[in-house]
């Protein structure tokens, strides 16, 4: 009988590897941006 | 946000290019892409979780500031040959260089602040001191350091106003770049 686990490792292993690679891509430069960027906006001040 | 607004523009730019070639975008390995959520977690510990950015003293947030960006410098220079990064790794670098040459935080003129904080009473801040937990010390434009790569441009979008740098500029450029290059032939 197989755990909760190994269902969701063979449900991931299932997914599209390209799908999989764009939302690495996507999430990376979300991150970068947030990280290298320092932009600052009248709602961060509560204004 | 406004450079997760760069991330959305350009994956869209990107899927309707791709949409209109007939190709499916192409989706190129970059290199190091472990480094980034390890960078950004300093960070997300001293500038976004609402309890913990308060715990943290503004010298440790300085040093969390730096220490993750020159690990996201890594990140773009190791993808250095890939479409856009350079302006990614160029725009982090203007940044980095200006944090560091003024205590390791971006600084922002008193007059930059008071327009973006048109409802906030002028009390609340004062020169010197950084600016609420963002990333931002608040400093006279006379006694800051290549005042120009700091957050001295501004721009109101929906009434909303955002001070930025020229190193955010490069940045957003390079990200809406490279999604729009996912669009082309392999």
């Amino acid at each position: 009988m197989k755990t909760r686990l190994q269902h969701l490792s063979l449900n991931i292993s299932h997914l599209d590897p390209r799908l999989i690679r764009l939302v690495l891509i996507i999430l990376s430069l979300a991150l970068f941006a947030l990280g290298a960027g320092a932009p600052t906006s009248g709602g961060e001040l509560g204004g | 946000m406004v450079l997760i607004a760069a991330v959305f523009t350009g994956l869209l730019a990107g899927s309707l290019r791709a949409w209109i070639n007939k190709r499916r975008l192409f989706l190129p390995e970059l290199k190091l892409i472990w480094v980034v959520p390890v960078a950004y977690l300093p960070q997300l510990i001293s500038f976004q979780f609402p309890i913990t950015r308060k715990m943290i003293p503004d010298s440790w947030a300085a040093i969390a500031l730096v220490g993750s960006q020159i690990l996201l410098l890594a990140f773009a220079w190791s993808n250095r040959r890939a479409p856009g990064f350079w302006m990614l790794g160029l725009g982090l670098a203007l940044n980095l260089l200006v944090i560091s040459l003024n205590g390791g935080m971006m600084p922002i003129s008193p007059d930059t602040v008071a327009h973006l904080a048109l409802k906030v009473p002028s009390g609340t801040w004062q020169v010197g001191s950084r600016l609420g937990t963002t990333k931002d010390i608040i400093l006279a434009t006379e006694d800051t350091r290549f005042w120009w790569l700091s957050d001295c441009l501004f721009l109101a979008i929906l009434n909303h106003p955002i001070a930025f740098s020229i190193g955010d500029l490069f940045i957003g450029s390079g990200i809406i770049y490279f999604l729009w290059t996912l669009g082309r032939k392999p």
